[in-house]
Parts: C-alpha cells; sequence; structure tokens
C-alpha cells in the first residue's frame, strides 16, 4: 500500500468518522470503548482497503464498525482494565438550564435509555435504520441476516421501544 | 387486502421498501380502514419520535488525533519497511571517508556521541508518543485537574514532573501515564490542542547543567527537548512547530522553570 492509497482512504473514508462513532456509541455503549472500536476498525478498514470497490464507503465502514464493536463487547466482557478518575464537576447540572431544556434532557435521556436496554440484535437495526437512514437492503448487508429479517426485527424493536417509553413514562407520574 | 397483511407490512411501507403496487395496495386499504389507519398513525408517530430523539454524536477530536496519528504511523512502518532507493556514489563515499578521518578529534568525537545518545533518546520518545495514540494507550489516569494528576506519580517514580494548568493559553491537560523510554521509567503529562495530542516526557537529567528548548522534526512530528531543575524533558506532537514552541514556553513559564544556559 502507498502513499497514495492512504490518502485516497483518508478522503474516502474519514468523512463517515462521526456516523462510525455514532453506532459505536451505540452498541458498546461508552464513550470510550466506542473509540477504542472505531480507532480499531478504522486501521482494520485500511488494511482491507484492498478489498473495496467503489460503492457505498459509509455503509462498507460501518459493517467494519459493527464487526469490531461485537468483537469489542465480547472481550470487554472477559477484562476491565484502568478504571479512569473522573472529575467531580462533570455531571453536575448548569443552573442556568431552563425547565423545557430540562424536560428535553429527559426526554432525550429516556429514549436513549430504552435503546441501551434492547437487545443487541435490536438495537442495532434500529440505529442503522433510524440514525442512519440506511435501506434494508444495506442494513441486511451489514448485518448478514436476510431483508426478511431486518424487516421484522425492525418492527418487533420499534414495538418494544414504545413499550418501553410507556413504562418509563408511567414510572415517573 | 386484509387487515392482518395490512399491519404486517405497515413498517416496510412506512419506511418506503415496498413494491410500488404494495404501496398502492396499502395505501387505498388505510384510507378505507379507521383501525389499520390508527395502527399506521400511531407507528409514524413513534418512528419520527425515535428519529427525532436518537443522538448523532461527533466524533471526539481525541479520537480523530489518534486515527490520524495511527494513519501516519502506518507511513513510518512503511518508511522503515522500504528505505528509498539512494543511489550512493562511490568516488562521494571515499570522499566523505577521508573527510571524516581528517575531522575526527577528541572533540568532535564527544559531541557526536552525545548526539548519539540523544537520537536514541528522540527515537525512543517518538515511538512512544506513536505507541500512546493507539487506544487504550494515552492516560493511565484520565483528569483534566492538575491536583489530581500530579499527587498520582507520587509513590509511582522517584521525580515528581510538573503538572501546570494551562487551559488559559489553551492546552488542555488530558491526564497522565508512566511509559519506559529508553531504557527507564518516565512519567508522561498529556495535554490536547484542538485535536491534538501533546506528549510532556519527563526523567532526572544527566548532570545539573540547564539547556534551552531544542527542536527536531521527524515523519511529521515535532519533538522538542529541554532541560531544567535536574529534568530532562521532551515534548512530542504533530501540532505545528511554532504552536508547539508556544506550549513549551507557557509550560516552562507555568511551572516557574525556565532554562537558562
Amino acid at each position: 500500500m502507498g502513499q497514495r492509497d492512504v490518502d485516497n482512504f483518508e478522503r474516502i473514508v474519514l468523512p463517515h468518522l462521526d456516523d462510525a462513532y455514532t453506532l459505536a456509541r451505540y452498541l458498546v455503549r461508552d464513550e470510550h470503548d466506542a473509540q477504542d472500536a472505531v480507532q480499531d476498525a478504522v486501521l482494520r478498514a485500511l488494511r482491507h482497503f484492498d478489498g473495496y470497490r467503489d460503492g457505498d464507503a459509509r455503509a462498507w465502514l460501518l459493517a467494519i464498525v459493527r464487526n469490531c464493536c461485537l468483537t469489542w463487547q465480547r472481550r470487554q466482557q472477559t477484562d476491565r482494565a484502568v478504571s479512569p478518575l473522573v472529575d467531580d464537576l462533570t455531571h453536575v447540572r448548569d443552573p442556568r438550564e431552563t425547565d423545557a431544556r430540562a424536560i428535553e434532557r429527559s426526554e432525550r435521556a429516556a429514549i436513549e435509555r430504552a435503546v441501551a436496554a434492547l437487545p443487541t440484535e435490536f438495537r442495532e437495526v434500529i440505529v442503522l435504520r433510524e440514525v442512519q437512514e440506511l435501506s434494508y437492503r444495506e442494513i441486511s448487508d451489514i448485518v448478514g441476516v436476510p431483508i426478511g429479517t431486518v424487516m421484522s426485527r425492525l418492527s418487533r424493536g420499534r414495538k418494544r421501544l414504545v413499550e418501553l417509553l410507556g413504562d418509563g413514562a408511567r414510572e415517573a407520574s | 387486502m386484509r387487515c392482518t397483511d395490512c399491519r404486517e407490512v405497515l413498517g416496510p411501507y412506512v419506511d418506503g421498501e415496498l413494491l410500488l403496487n404494495e404501496q398502492q395496495e396499502v395505501r387505498e386499504h388505510i384510507t378505507g380502514c379507521a383501525e389499520c389507519a390508527r395502527e399506521h398513525e400511531e407507528l409514524v408517530s413513534a418512528i419520527s419520535t425515535i428519529k427525532e430523539e436518537l443522538v448523532r454524536h461527533n466524533a471526539p477530536d481525541v479520537l480523530k488525533a489518534r486515527i490520524r496519528s495511527s494513519l501516519a504511523a502506518v507511513d513510518v512502518d512503511r518508511k522503515q519497511v522500504t528505505p528509498k532507493h539512494t543511489r550512493i556514489s562511490w568516488p562521494r563515499l571515499a570522499a566523505a571517508g577521508i573527510a571524516i578521518a581528517v575531522i575526527s578529534s577528541g572533540l568532535t568525537l564527544a559531541a557526536t556521541r552525545s548526539h548519539t545518545g540523544n537520537q536514541s533518546a528522540e527515537r525512543a520518545v517518538l515511538d512512544s508518543h506513536i505507541r500512546s495514540l493507539m487506544p487504550g494507550h494515552l492516560t493511565d489516569v484520565a483528569s483534566t485537574n492538575q491536583h489530581n494528576v500530579k499527587p498520582w506519580f507520587n509513590g509511582r517514580l522517584d521525580l515528581s514532573p510538573p503538572v501546570p494548568g494551562l487551559d488559559s493559553s489553551g492546552f488542555v491537560l488530558t491526564g497522565g501515564r508512566l511509559d519506559y523510554v529508553d531504557k527507564r521509567a518516565v512519567a508522561v503529562v498529556v495535554y490536547m490542542r484542538r485535536q491534538h495530542v501533546i506528549n510532556v516526557y519527563s526523567w532526572p537529567a544527566r548532570g545539573n547543567s540547564d539547556e534551552m528548548p531544542h527542536e527536531t522534526t521527524e515523519n511529521g512530528y515535532h519533538l522538542v527537548r529541554w532541560r531544567t531543575g535536574g529534568l530532562e524533558l521532551w515534548a512530542v506532537s504533530d501540532l505545528n512547530l511554532s504552536e508547539l514552541e508556544g506550549f513549551v514556553a507557557a509550560f516552562n513559564a507555568a511551572s516557574g522553570s525556565t532554562p537558562s544556559r
């Protein structure tokens, strides 16, 4: 691989880093693990860049990210190394925040929690569809299941989310 | 179309994934069936809530910096594996040999020796910098608070590295780690400027004399080396050289030790 390949790689693949990171955040559910998984994925993508033929670079990268996240998660379950010190002030609520914003934030938190609670096979199709706005065909390629399965997982995932949100709302009132 | 069939394909209908004629059938069915129309309505609103509320994250700067650096490291590796073909002509080589023989004196030999010492440290520091950008290697203690980072080194090393807070100069403290460079354990304090990582290495200097900052550039990384207060310090980054020099100046000013000749 020459300098030109690395340049090409940077031009074609790196613009999709935000999407890659978003998917990783939803799949591994931890900021630091997501960063590690994305970096892993990008290096893996570079190694297999020969195999990439013009097509949708985003879907191609997301497929690699997804596989890295699943591997990463399996590995993380067995070992957890350094636990970082967290500065005390990072989670204090800003007193200037308005109530409307606080409510908006809590709604967002509710749906984030609900998505996090979904089993991985539902969570990934939900994120690939609702956040990344991929077609059923692209999702089927990335996840490696037939389109019919994508369809039914998506539909069950959405139902579960609506139920979870309903439960959350009932608990809150 | 029966209601059960309609319910089954409502998702793909809303997602626009049905064939044109199927799409048409569903549309006709829901205009005539209140039950299915309500079901459709609920699904549309659920999907729009999910779409709106799910967060799109931006890849953090530190991640971009790590990726950029590891791509640069790929370049570095390649350069090591496939050295450029440089043609050396025999007459020039012979001339160089004679020149070396003529100039070699005790003084230049000593200078060369200390220079190669720095070169091996430079190589080791640069390798460590690149390694630190790989997943999970940047910091052992992650904190933007100097009062967390500085005490963390206590008992882990026989030196107390300077950990100035440099937020006001635009350099954000990110954490610290232990590293092993050139056959010794060293302290590394990590700062960020935009998406660029700056690693500051320190270890006890041999000899007491201070030395002014001296810059070198290798594979797109800048290294600044200086000595002060009995410590040898190196700052490494892919930040542009003038900003890195600014960093070293701010670092020394804030730790109250400006090296003097």
